[in-house]
């Protein structure tokens, strides 16, 4: 607040006013306590800070154990996970690949409906409609993790087996299918605000050249949203690879690289299903503990490359809308 | 490109769009239908005389004269059942190396009586030897597995009933077992004796899951052996295993075609009934009578078991319902939004009142974005290296996986979502409001506690309400800062608890006992999605209610 430029004091026989501005010659104490309670609020805004400062300082503290005895590099070199034989091994490519496995495919079903659903919502209904799609999304949005986890291993899983003969129910299509069902209210909602953002102009100036709405949508809008649309699709990435309980219910857990690379009817094991699987089981500074956490600090490390990703496509979709 | 194709190609964008969409709600039916469907079945249910008597065993609550009453009444039914069984039982076991011994006992007993009587001469050897071809003439039946052979030797026996020497002599009861053993042999075929043995088992162990244990067993140890088919749907199932056998059979995936060795084959259940097995015996009527008077047996009546949402449940949730893990759920999510509501809308109130857009506050949203982003299971490691082996050691408490590290964890997790829901809130304030209370010469301080936060006070529920509903629903986090699937309901903070979210994840996965009581695992789902869908549509309505009345000013 800016109240130094006013310097109205209203002055009335009894009734002393307090000054607009506090300078320190005025008043000390409420000086000091302003500047005091200023200071306190801006340490409890800090607090987001505190809390990523401390979520990487501890998860790589506890996996300074596993990496001062297996080396950086080596642990994501090799695909051989086997912590509880007698020759600990921990290669976590499979890991990895697991985890990449399913967010690539969750991806290839959630990206085409969740553009479409956005341009659908934006461009092509009326708001009535919308107010009916709304909630629809939002519910799937709002349904815990464990419920739709339940739902893979419950309903999708026998239905699998009964129907395409897979030998598991459990495996990478059918905990694909669910994260895409999960990261699908994220990738619209953020899609739907950059298409719908864009404004009228565009739009208009496309139609009074002849386009029809499909070329329109396509050739113009979709292109010129495309920061805000990348952007959502990264955080949608970012959903499904956090995603712990449905990839851990529902994929199998098969510590394995699929081959042929394609067929998503057998099990993987992703990295937060193997963390959420075997953290239980191990003791309290073991190489296996550090390597649980090892598996953690990747997984940091990659929402965060891709939360800054993000950002980027983020910031330059709103400064193309501010010169727009 | 012609104008047709241009034409077509806009209408055929728009339909696939809006599928799109239709796919979206079918989704959302999909996941949620035959979750709710079924979940709602573990409170309103047919409930047997079983489920009423399990409710007054455990819970203590039943009206019980009339319960005893109907007790009664079924256990006439059942008797009958059970009767049946028994006699079928004695008739099967024959024991022929018993006979064999008997047989030859008798004839001793007869030989010393006759001595005793005095009888001597030709009438002694007569006897005698008539006695002994008689008791051969048993004892070789009863190595043969003929039923006609066995019947006409036994009728031969009996012609000698009547006669002079046997009559009031302890020889009559080798007649007497030839009776008995014809008669059997009429009713069972001996070949079988020991498929019927084994089907017998089958059957009664079935009996037993439906009806539970009968009167005068003692009481089992598990709870869930003590009763039979609590459920009208389960009895049901009982009753379906009763009457088929299923066997799995290999049978070729389309038509059959015997020249191909090659044909893909696949396993297919083949029901069987299971009363074939028992045919022409005096067990064949039980498959009738069961499935008569199953009713009569086990008197199924619509229950709605409200109770379900404040029940301790027993057996790994093979009775009872979800009560501690709500309230498991309730304090861990309460507690933790007691922890995060203060630093988030404090941080709201800076970041919109106070902060311009320098190096700082750039970083500061930066930091809140990447907590937004961090997986939820690296929340549960960051839980179990601060809070269980770091803070709480530290201020003296043991380190174990407990309530409030649970709650502290989920309130990290949970702080983005509230600052994020409270700036929004806050700056949704209409600046007016702002401008009228400082033009009155309020202070900055006194204007946002009296003016802006009350305007933004439903908004910033409406984020409470999203978070508490958040928090609710998540699980990875909690796994091993403070969730446990079995333990007693927690006495304070520090202890661990159950909650709706583990619980839900450890009834999916588990035992084999889970699987046995699906109602129950639906149950536990459906109650945790429906504590967050209320929450939300809490949310919604709040939402809407503040949206008219900033849109009214």
């Amino acid at each position: 607040m800016d109240n130094s430029t006013v310097n109205l004091r209203v002055k009335s026989g009894a009734v002393q006013y307090r000054p607009l501005a506090l300078t320190p010659g005025q008043d000390l104490t409420g000086y000091v306590l302003s500047k005091l309670g200023k200071a306190i609020l801006f340490l409890m805004t800090c607090s987001s800070v505190f809390a990523v400062l401390l979520i990487f300082f501890f998860v790589i503290r506890e996996s300074l154990i596993f990496f001062r005895d297996q080396g950086l590099w080596a642990s994501v070199s090799t695909n051989a996970w086997y912590p509880k034989s007698e020759d600990p091994r921990y290669g976590m490519l499979a890991l990895l690949a697991g985890s990449v496995y399913v967010t690539l495919a969750a991806l290839a079903f959630s990206v085409p409906l969740g553009v479409m659903a956005a341009v659908f919502l934006s461009d092509l209904v009326s708001f009535k409609v919308r107010a009916v799609v709304k909630p629809v999304i939002e519910i799937l949005a709002a349904i815990p993790s464990v419920a739709y986890g339940f739902f893979a291993v419950m309903v999708m899983a026998p239905w699998m087996q009964d129907h395409w003969h897979f030998s598991t129910g459990t495996n990478a299509l059918n905990a694909a299918i669910i994260l895409s069902i999960m990261a699908l209210p994220t990738i619209i909602s953020v899609a739907e605000d950059s298409v719908s953002s864009l404004g009228r102009e565009l739009r208009e100036a496309s139609y009074a050249l002849g386009a029809t709405r499909f070329e329109t949508l396509f050739k113009v809008v979709i292109p010129a949203a495309h920061s805000g649309i990348i952007a959502a699709i990264i955080l949608g990435m970012m959903r499904a690879i956090g995603e712990t309980m449905v990839v851990w219910m529902a994929s199998g857990n098969a510590s394995q690289i699929p081959s042929p690379w394609w067929d998503l009817s057998q099990s993987v094991r992703t990295m937060t299903a193997t963390i959420a699987g075997e953290m239980g089981e191990t003791e309290h500074g073991s190489i296996h503990y550090g390597a649980l956490f090892a598996v953690g600090v990747y997984l940091l490390v990659i929402t965060l490359g891709l939360n800054l990703i993000s950002e980027f496509f983020l910031a330059r979709a709103k400064k193309a809308l501010g010169k727009a | 490109m012609g104008q047709r194709t241009r034409h077509l190609l806009d209408k055929a964008f728009t339909l696939l769009a809006g599928t799109s969409v239709v796919v979206l709600s079918v989704v959302l039916l999909l996941v949620l239908g035959p979750m709710i469907w079924k979940g709602s079945s573990a409170v309103l249910f047919y409930g047997t005389l079983e489920f009423r008597e399990m409710q007054r065993d455990l819970f203590d609550r039943a009206d019980n004269e009339s319960l005893l009453q109907e007790t009664q009444d079924a256990e006439q039914y059942r008797a009958d059942i059970y009767d049946r069984i028994e006699s079928f039982k004695k008739a099967v076991a024959v024991d022929l190396a018993a006979m064999d011994e008997q047989a030859k006992e008798v004839y001793q007993t007869y030989s010393q009586e006759l001595k005793d009587n005095n009888v001597t001469g030709a009438a002694y050897t007569q006897a005698r030897r008539l006695a002994r071809s008689l008791r051969n003439q048993f004892q070789d039946t009863l190595e043969s597995k003929d039923r006609n052979a066995i019947q006409s030797a036994m009728d031969d026996i009996l012609t000698h009933e009547r006669d002079d020497a046997f009559q009031d002599t302890s020889f009559q009861s080798l007649f007497s077992m030839a009776r008995e053993f014809r008669d059997t042999v009429a009713k069972i075929d001996l070949n079988q004796s020991h498929m019927y043995l084994e089907e017998l088992a089958k059957v009664e162990a079935i009996l037993a899951d439906m009806l539970g244990p009968r009167p005068g067993d003692p009481v089992h140890p598990l709870i869930r052996l003590r009763y039979g088919a609590t459920r009208w749907d389960q009895a049901q199932a009982c009753l379906k295993r009763l009457n088929w056998i299923t066997v799995w059979e290999e049978k070729p995936l389309g038509p059959a075609d015997m020249e191909d060795p090659n044909q893909v084959r696949a396993l297919v259940a083949v029901n069987y009934p299971r009363k074939e097995r028992f045919a022409g015996t005096e067990l064949e009527p039980l498959f009738g009578n069961v499935n008569a008077h199953i009713k009569d047996m086990l008197r199924p009546r619509l229950t709605f078991y409200w109770q379900y949402f404040i029940d301790e449940s027993f057996n790994s949730h093979y009775f009872g319902g979800v009560g501690p893990e709500i309230l498991g759920t309730l304090v861990i999510t309460v507690l933790s939004i007691l922890f995060v509501v203060p630093f988030g809308v404090i941080a709201a109130a800076y970041l919109v009142e106070c902060a311009g857009d320098n190096w700082g506050v750039r970083i500061i949203r930066m930091c809140i974005n990447t907590l937004a982003g961090v997986p939820s299971i690296v929340f549960g490691l960051f839980g179990v290296a601060f809070f269980i082996m770091f803070l709480l050691p530290a201020l003296g408490m043991d380190s174990k996986a407990c309530i409030l590290a649970a709650s502290l964890t989920l309130a990290v997790l949970t702080l983005p979502v509230m600052i994020r829901a409270s700036e929004e809130a806050i700056r949704s304030v209409p600046r007016s409001y702002k401008e009228g209370s400082l033009a009155l010469g309020a202070s900055g301080f006194r204007t946002f506690m009296t003016v802006t936060l009350p305007a933004a006070l439903p908004g910033i529920l409406t984020g409470v309400i999203l978070s508490l509903s958040r928090v609710a629903g998540e699980t990875a986090p909690v796994l091993f800062t403070g969730a446990v699937s079995m333990g007693s309901i927690p006495k304070s903070v520090l202890d661990p608890t159950r909650t709706l979210s583990y619980g839900s994840y450890d009834m999916a996965v588990g035992d084999r006992v889970a699987m046995m009581v699906p109602h129950n695992q639906y149950g536990m789902v459906v109650t945790l999605v429906g504590l967050i869908l209320c929450l939300n549509l809490v949310a919604v309505i709040l939402r809407a209610r503040v949206f008219k009345k900033l849109k009214g000013h």
